[in-house]
């Protein structure tokens, strides 16, 4: 039996596990002593890898290149070269005739690899010329990358995962460790074990809120007044830290004015907590000597997301708790790397390595290291555009690249109207997904296991995963593919041999990274960037000697008034919708959807999560089907009965793709990182009185949409017509 | 006194990873008796749902996250009330012998934790060649400690959080050291009684 040293493909924490591999086949897993693992694993890594061996489960694995000459015609498989010329041929004549910024492209954070994104913008770049390039971190963690660069410097986790257990004082805000990233779930729990208080903001009795030892309930859609309360509490008491803030942080005066409406008092009503259990959270906060605030989608995931990360990095900065190890910010990254397609430059304003495209120093270095006599200088478009763009007729081409946005974008109907609407849609990925349905160009890629890179995760260190099994059917790498469409586009820029080779020119481009060598990085190196030099050994904490990363070099203090989520409950929408994770399961599912023990556990078509109060005036029982309605579309799910959550408030999985909650959720974005207000819309849950119909219709629906997915994977060449 | 396994509630984060190795390390897998839990060449892809039988379970309340599963009693109940002498006491656990199994469902039925399951599976023999169905076989389930795997049981070595222990006569006797300290320890100090 051969092992192969790889890192887990799902969440951002980071784990190291080895494939253990039998006649060129994947046949388990085992944890490794990575740095922030410490040799445990979740279910997913521990059981999560059999997709690769093509289970057929929910989805089968794309093995040959498919096209589709007009969009009422079957898939038909051909060569490579067919597909690449079709493509090519199709893209350059949308350049020719709509110019470049008619194009859209995606990165991927999933299993691809550093390396692929990295390719994937420069193609964007070079190739088409457009700054058109984004990838999901718009969806989950784009608005603390968009509020930490202006208040710090920095979008990333200012500190690493393995401090978090040697904080003294955990805020989890909007968070929810257990469901989202098991392995940082573990690291609170030893921060508790060893002293640490934790206070969890949630509306759910979240499994941190069990241990913790203040839990505040705040209203749904309520983040950005309590945020401001906090900062008035610590303010009025004089909790703050005034030598540091004198020192260290600019905008004070202003940022006092703006929090000094939001009193305990003044916010009991929007936030539904008492002004009491405010005071004690800040108390408990800032008298501890080191602080760490976590967070995730429960921040970011609103229309008002942008001004409550920039409200989180205040209150560490207020209390001086940045700079040193075991405290920080920490928006803890969803995907394993999501992180890594933002540093590789995979969104519409950045190069790799953070450089501005608006900068035309950058821009120069890029061009002249690419070999192009130009870059494009406009901010590029966010994938959250594109339905409306591609509607408008602003957009004619899209590249998705290891992403299924017919599944994870908000309110998929107005997704497919997008999709409709587009000339071309080329789609590289492992998974016939629901995307790749709607797709005239297939390109079939090699999958995690199959291929070797480096992935970021969620606290910035560079990993190694190397290749564990042969590929089977005709797939290519990303790089590869990207290199192929280069060459037949007219550019000879992107030929590589290895990702040792993409790497490199990465790292000489960018002094975030130099020192971060692919051969420091082997077996279970691990390099939290900055890494300038190769004597550098990375950097677990940010801003050291509290230089932020700010043009001034001080961290700025910065409040916004708070603002109610769009849309409101009425008598026929009643309930709130939050869309949430569950551990089993990961992002659109076209990954642990076709594992067998991760399905066992959970299978379509999900559940919808509510209060007894609010079922039992349904008359809904948990297990029930049930129908959930918006002002955008219906579907069936699951009733799952539980006093953890929170009456008013009904709570879905994004991964079904029967009970697809993104059906339902509106398409409201956050006016500066455009992520979507996923954490609340406004629907009504019918109760069936036919269950047995419910079942039958569910397990129907199920086999036809896996019939449908496995007849276009299966599409046959064309047979030649006689002559 | 016999081992059992113990859960921490505050450690449990209801992930149910432990569910899934306890399934794999029961099921039909050829997995060789060395292997790790993540060894699964013919586990994973023989689960189903309808083969997903783990032999401990997550429960989830509004205040607790924990697996309930067999404590190894002393007296036991389901051993008391087998009426087929299938359940024993081997190596300080409580086993099932599945051969004397008959599916009487007494042994769930007396089982005060819902330790206890009895699942059924139909019976195939192969005669000159060719598999005939042949009526049903009965087992009932529970924890044996994956007696007899050098790994020791598998939910313990799979959970992420550590929230999982064999609980050893030494064990127990240091735990209870340990709560005796604190008892004492804790004791309010009283000057005088009336």
């Amino acid at each position: 039996m051969e092992k192969h040293i790889s890192v887990c493909p799902y969440c951002g924490s980071g784990c190291k596990l080895a494939l253990l591999v039998e006649n060129d086949k994947v046949v388990g897993a085992e944890a490794l002593d990575g740095v922030t693992n410490q040799g445990e694993l979740c279910l997913k890594g521990w059981y999560g890898w059999d997709f690769i061996n093509d289970t057929k489960i929910l989805t089968p694995r794309l093995k040959k290149p498919m096209i589709r000459r007009t969009r009422d015609a079957d898939f038909e498989a051909v060569s490579w070269d067919e597909a690449i010329a079709f493509a090519a041929g199709r893209l350059s004549e949308i350049k020719k005739k709509h110019g470049p910024d008619s194009i859209m492209l995606t990165g991927s954070s999933r299993g691809t690899g550093n390396e692929s994104n990295y390719v994937a913008q420069k193609f964007a770049r070079a190739v088409i010329g457009t700054n058109n390039i984004d990838c999901c971190a718009r969806v989950c963690h784009g608005p603390s990358v968009a509020g930490l660069m202006v208040t710090l410097g920095n979008g990333a986790m200012s500190n690493s995962i393995c401090e978090i257990e040697d904080t003294d004082c955990i805020l989890c805000f909007g968070y929810n460790a257990a469901d989202s990233h098991p392995i940082v779930a573990r690291r609170i729990l030893k921060a508790k074990e060893k002293g640490a208080k934790v206070i969890t903001c949630d509306p759910r009795f979240i499994e941190t809120a069990r241990i913790s030892d203040q839990w505040l309930q705040l209203n749904n859609g309520s983040n950005m007044a309590l945020v401001n309360a906090f900062a008035n509490v610590l303010i009025t008491e004089g909790l703050y830290d005034a030598e540091y803030v004198a020192n260290n942080t600019e905008g004070f005066e202003e940022y006092k004015k703006t929090v000094a409406k939001y009193t305990p008092e003044y916010v009991e009503e929007i936030t539904g907590l008492k002004a009491e259990e405010i005071r004690r959270a800040m108390r408990t906060y800032a008298s501890a000597k080191t602080a760490t605030i976590l967070w995730g989608m429960g921040v970011t995931q609103w229309g008002q997301a942008v001004d409550v990360v920039k409200g989180l990095s205040g209150l560490a900065l207020l209390t001086g708790n940045l700079g040193k190890p075991n405290v920080g910010v920490g928006p803890v990254r969803g995907q394993n790397n999501v992180q890594g397609a933002c540093d590789m430059g995979a969104l519409p304003n950045v190069f790799p390595g953070y450089y501005y495209v608006t900068d035309p120093e950058a821009r120069a270095k890029f061009a002249k290291a690419w070999g192009v006599a130009s870059l494009p200088d406009k901010v590029g478009m966010s994938i959250t555009d594109v339905p409306h763009a591609a509607e408008e007729g602003k957009l004619k081409a899209m590249y998705i690249f290891g992403e299924d946005p017919a599944q994870t974008e908000p309110d998929l109907a107005a997704v497919r109207k997008g999709f409709e609407a587009l000339e071309l849609i080329i789609v590289q990925d492992i998974f016939m997904t629901k995307t790749a349905m709607f797709a005239d160009v297939i390109l079939p890629a090699t999958s995690w296991g199959e291929h070797d890179g480096i992935f970021s995760s969620a606290d910035r260190g560079f990993q190694r995963f190397y290749k564990a099994v042969n590929a089977k059917g005709d797939v290519k790498h990303d790089w590869e593919i990207y290199g192929l469409m280069a060459k037949a586009m007219g550019y000879d820029g992107i030929d590589y041999h290895s990702t040792e080779e993409i790497w490199n020119e990465l790292i000489s481009l960018c002094h975030l990274y130099t020192g971060a060598t692919f051969e420091k990085l082997a077996g279970l190196g691990y390099i939290q960037w900055p890494c300038p030099d190769e004597s550098h050994p990375g950097t677990p904490w940010l801003y050291a000697g509290d230089k932020f990363q700010t043009q001034s070099g001080k961290g700025l203090l910065f409040a916004s008034e708070w603002r109610p989520p769009l849309e409101k409950v009425d008598a026929e929408y009643p309930l709130g919708l939050c869309t949430v994770r569950e551990v089993g399961h990961y992002s659109c599912r076209s990954m642990t959807g076709n594992c067998a023990a991760l399905t066992t556990l959970a299978d379509e078509p999900g559940y919808v999560t509510m209060n007894p109060i609010d079922a039992d005036k349904l008359g809904i029982k948990d297990q029930q089907l049930v129908w959930v309605a918006s002002r955008r579309g219906k579907v069936i799910a699951r009733a799952m009965v539980t006093e953890r959550t929170n009456v008013g408030v009904v709570y879905m999985t994004y991964q079904w793709w029967i009970g697809a909650c993104n059906e339902l959720t509106v398409h409201h974005v956050d006016p500066i990182s455009k992520t979507p207000e996923y954490k609340y819309s406004a629907v009504k849950v019918e109760k069936i009185a036919d269950q047995m119909w419910a079942e039958n219709h569910v397990v129907k629906e199920y086999s036809k949409l896996k019939k449908g997915l496995a007849d276009a994977a299966n599409s046959p060449a064309r047979v030649s017509e006689p002559a | 006194m016999n081992r059992f396994i113990v859960a921490e509630p505050a450690k449990c984060i209801g992930c149910r990873t432990c569910e899934i190795a306890c399934a794999l390390a029961h099921g039909a897998s050829a997995a060789p008796a060395d292997a790790g839990a993540g060894y699964l060449a013919t586990g994973v892809a023989g689960l189903t749902g309808k083969a997903f039988e783990p032999r401990l379970k997550v429960i989830k309340t509004l205040n607790v996250s924990t697996p309930v599963t067999c404590r190894h009693c002393e007296d036991a109940p389901c051993a008391n009330a087998c009426p087929n002498g299938a359940i024993s006491t081997r190596d300080h656990t409580i086993q099932v012998d599945q051969s004397r199994c008959i599916g009487c469902k007494t042994c769930m039925i007396a089982c005060p934790f819902g330790a206890m399951d009895v699942v059924s599976y139909p019976q195939i023999r192969e005669f000159a060649g060719v598999a005939i169905a042949d009526g049903v076989k009965a087992a009932a389930h529970k924890c044996d400690l994956c007696l007899g795997k050098s790994g020791g049981p598998a939910c313990i070595s799979v959970c992420p959080t550590d929230a999982l222990h064999v609980m050893t006569e030494a064990s127990a006797a240091e735990t209870r050291a340990l709560r005796q300290l604190r008892a004492a320890l804790d004791t309010p100090r009283v000057e005088a009684v009336a």
